[in-house]
């Protein structure tokens, strides 16, 4: 694999991030090659946030990784934070959630981005202020001139985060990881940026991480996915296969609890089909696999030893994998 | 790959006893030194006012006089327990009673309007201008030097902070929504306060209490030392500082001694407030 | 809108907006310079029928969040009327204002928020029965209304900060329903919670409307929640009602821009996997 013309935009291998107290990933791999573009889904305490952070180097104190993050040639999980800080912007970048607390208030918007070029390319200010206003304008944003001398505060929540792909994407990077970028979004720009965030990613050959609990974000965006659930990865694949046929029981709950067009249309006596129980906390976790205690199909199999991907050939961790249509059943 | 990829979780609680350590040295410091008061009572060693220039300067390690005697044959032991009565009396006093003050005002402001709030804000504002030390300087001179005078100084020096503090404290937790909910019952402000603000702050209120404590005993021993704190019979550790400084050049450890009772204690205090911070915040409780 | 009315005029409006206004005066930009006023509500008419489930839609800034606080009795209107039962609620007197109080109940979007961390779950269900003043058998009440959203009754005894987000929303809902409301205000209800959890408090929200008869407001921005839990959605956008219909014909026929702006806003799985979502 390292020896292929075309290495991958990362590589992870058994990533685990624990603080000694809980361990928030227990063992995470996946690959994305060049220009690829992975979703991570999960819910709240999924650890898909803490993976995240993890590539980037930027996890809280305390916090620490296991396991290799293949990326430019180099595993970062052994590198210093002194040679992750110079990748960060570069080779590696990131769009957080809240694009008013990622921006410094007190800086104009234009020299935040320009400050990131300088530093990564080593281009004198002339240079970056002009290539600043070129991304402003290839972001879709109005009046380019005026707003580099804006405050993060003076401009609208979406131009915010179009201003902080921008920065994301200033050098080119090899993979943008972007966590819940339209989260904190009103819905009708929500759209709008991610629209963008697509079309620059493609124009860059850029890879993309897409980190959201938001299904259909998921599927407009990416072509694999990995579905999370309790610091494990339960399910990946191409979307197509995943999304049209899901092997796991979690991920066909996930799916089957998005309010679609479909049962609106049953009206008013229609129900969603919910995944019962709750996601359970990392400090009590269940033995065997830990959706067992929510699984229509657990059995006590289920309930003793945790499954690992790749069983029955099919990428979903699951002991009772849903079979499709015509597929002759293991039991 | 079955066993490689399945990390057992680790032994868990070990960040919470450090953040407890803290806490921990804090509370044997702070119940050492409140036992040594409360003894001072019932037991000295000797008379800690009477002269006896028999026994005057007599070294640390002497039989009867463990930490030795002063340039007036005056016990050190004995007058380190009845200085750590008056640092208690002075110290607590002060914040307790800034702590009431303090907590009705930051309570008033933060609940009864803007004309309250900015009245009660900018009037903290105004008396943390004027410098505290000078402040019980010019109390010191106008009404006598004394322990009242003194926890009077420190209410009048302490009172704005508190103010601050509780007001946005509670600030903070009127924007809660369960607030917005007692109001919609048609709850009164009053009844807000009490169950809803006051146990939602009380944490904040307690760890200010012990800074304050601390900081209460280092301005005691600081007007004490300038002569202007407490006065004989009573006994100030800022008291001793000063007449120790007469006789710094035929032994130090007269000094010495009042300096390290201030210091191991104000640490304490400190210690035990950092550490009910970790353990009242309701945020970190959440996550363990 | 079309001739033919969706929904029945017969009943009377149990709670109902008339022609309400509301102004806010914003910071001077200059020293001397008059306030500058922002109209957040114009002339709105809004109203719930007995035992109806209405929607609420519209970005931030387009006033549904004043419009709530209207509904919910915090703010008096500038202009206009609130009517609970054919009567104003702010000039009703005050044995009307109680019963709107009491018949009116909130639920809100931050579960978190919305109960006192330091009150055990048990004191914060009966806060609204004593501060209403409410006779009868509390205990029996509490268990009734715990059951009702499905929790078991040794909650009672715990903190909030031992329960998921998920479970604070139930208790949420459950003291909303302590007082036996009429009206059931729901703002944002399921936006901070985790997708598998947001489809169980919204069929709990549908299982008390049609098994308690409750009238239900569902605030939201996201029109495809609303669309599955409402038959009737008003559509907000600059401080007035901008169109109301039925959730299916906003969505095939969406009339005004901001309706065509939310509409298109809806990512659905589906358009995503047929390669269309983002068009």
């Amino acid at each position: 694999m390292t020896t292929s013309a075309k290495p991958h935009a990362i590589e992870v291998k058994d990533l685990v991030v624990s603080n000694g107290d809980v361990t928030a990933v227990r063992g995470v791999s996946f690959t994305i090659p060049q220009g690829g573009r992975m979703g991570l889904v999960g819910e709240s305490g999924s650890g898909k946030s803490m993976t995240a952070l993890a590539l980037m180097g930027l996890l809280p104190m305390g916090w620490s990784t296991h396991g290799s993050i293949l990326h430019d040639g180099v595993d970062l999980v052994t590198q210093s934070d002194k040679a992750l800080s110079s990748r960060r912007g570069r080779t590696l970048s990131m769009v957080f959630q809240d694009p008013l607390s990622s921006l410094n208030p007190v800086r104009r918007v234009g020299d935040q981005i320009s400050s990131v070029i300088r530093r990564h390319t080593g281009a004198d200010r002339k240079t970056a202020e002009a290539q600043t206003i070129e991304l402003i304008k290839q972001m879709n944003l109005p009046r380019p001139e005026q707003l580099v001398r804006a405050y993060p505060h003076e401009i609208s929540g979406g131009q915010r985060q179009r201003i902080m792909i921008a920065m994301a994407l200033a050098c080119y990077p090899q993979l943008i990881i972007a966590d819940e970028p339209t989260t904190a979004l009103d819905v009708t720009v929500q759209k709008q940026v991610l629209r963008l965030l697509n079309g620059a990613v493609r124009d860059r050959g850029s890879a993309l991480l897409m980190i959201t609990h938001d299904l259909p974000i998921i599927a407009a965006m990416c072509d694999t996915v990995a579905v999370m659930y309790a610091g494990r990865i339960v399910e990946i694949g191409p979307v197509q296969e995943v999304f049209r046929n899901p092997r796991h029981h979690y991920t066909r709950g996930l799916l089957d609890s998005q309010p679609t067009m479909d049962n609106i249309a049953l009206d008013g006596s229609s129900r969603l089909v919910s995944i019962p129980g709750m996601v359970p906390p990392l400090h009590s976790l269940p033995t065997g696999c830990a959706f067992n205690p929510r699984c229509p199909a657990a059995t006590d199999k289920c309930r003793e030893t945790m499954p690992e991907l790749g069983t029955d050939g099919i990428s979903a961790a699951c002991w009772h994998p849903i079979h499709l249509a015509g597929e002759v059943a293991a039991q | 790959m079955n066993t490689t990829t399945a990390p057992t979780i680790a032994p868990r609680r070990r960040r919470r006893l450090e953040l407890n350590a803290s806490l921990v040295v804090g509370v044997v410091l702070t119940i050492g030194f409140l036992v040594i008061a409360i003894v001072s009572f019932f037991w000295l060693p000797s008379n800690p006012n009477i002269p006896n220039i028999k026994n005057r300067m007599l070294p640390p390690g002497t039989v009867d006089h463990w930490l030795g005697t002063d340039g007036l044959g005056r016990d050190i032991i004995a007058q380190l327990m009845v200085g750590a009565r008056t640092s208690i009396l002075v110290g607590a006093g002060g914040a307790t009673i800034s702590l009431i003050l303090g907590t009705v005002a930051g309570l008033v402001a933060a609940a009864y309007g803007k004309i309250a709030d900015e009245t009660i804000s900018r009037g903290a504002d105004i008396m943390l201008s004027i410098p505290g030390m000078v402040t019980a300087l010019v109390l010191a001179a106008t009404m006598g030097s004394g322990a009242l005078t003194t926890i009077f100084a420190l209410t009048a020096f302490f009172t704005p902070s508190f103010t601050r503090v509780i007001r946005s404290a509670a600030m903070s937790v009127l924007q809660e929504d369960f607030i917005t909910s007692a109001k919609l019952y048609g709850r009164g402000k009053l009844f807000i306060l009490a169950r809803h603000v006051i146990p939602n702050i009380a944490g904040v209120m307690i760890v200010q209490f012990t800074l304050y404590f601390a900081a209460g005993i280092l301005t005691e021993a600081g007007l004490s030392y300038l002569g202007v704190g407490v006065t004989r019979p009573s006994i100030s550790w800022g008291m001793m500082l000063n007449e120790a400084q007469q006789t710094v050049g035929i032994s130090s450890p007269l000094a010495m001694w009042p300096g390290l009772a201030i210091v191991i204690v104000v640490l304490g205090l400190n210690l035990l407030g950092d550490g009910l911070r970790d353990v009242l915040d309701p945020k970190l409780k959440r996550r363990s | 809108m079309s001739a033919v009315t969706p929904f029945p005029t017969d009943a009377r409006p149990l709670l109902e907006v008339r022609q309400l206004s509301q102004v806010y005066s914003l910071n001077r930009q200059k020293l001397f310079a008059p306030r500058p006023k922002l109209k957040v509500l114009d002339s709105i008419d809004f109203s719930v029928r007995p035992g109806e489930a209405v929607g609420l839609v519209g970005e931030s800034g387009s006033g549904k969040t004043t419009l709530t606080r209207m509904l919910t009795g915090v703010e008096r209107p500038g202009e206009g009327q609130v009517l609970y039962d054919g009567a104003d609620v702010w000039t009703g007197g005050e044995a009307h204002r109680k019963l709107f109080r009491r018949s009116v109940q909130v639920v809100l979007q931050n579960p978190r928020s919305s109960l006192d961390p330091r009150m055990r779950v048990g004191t914060s269900l009966l806060e609204p029965l004593r501060s209403l003043k409410i006779e009868g058998d509390h205990a029996a009440r509490v268990l009734e209304v715990l059951d009702q959203v499905g929790l078991d009754k040794n909650a009672l005894e715990r903190f909030p900060h031992e329960f998921s987000g998920g479970q604070l929303q139930r208790i949420a809902i459950a003291r909303a329903l302590m007082p036996g409301p009429k009206v059931l205000i729901a703002d944002e209800p399921v936006s901070a919670l985790d997708v598998s959890i947001q489809a169980q408090v919204l069929n709990l929200l549908k299982d008390l409307v049609r098994d308690l008869g409750l009238s239900l407001v569902f605030i939201a921005h996201d029109l495809s929640v609303v669309a599955y839990t409402t038959s009737k959605v008003y559509v907000m956008s600059s401080g007035k009602i901008v169109e109301v219909g039925k959730p299916l014909d906003l969505f095939r026929t969406p009339q005004a821009e901001a309706t065509q702006a939310l509409v298109g806003a809806v990512l659905s799985v589906e358009a995503g996997l047929a390669g269309n979502a983002l068009a």
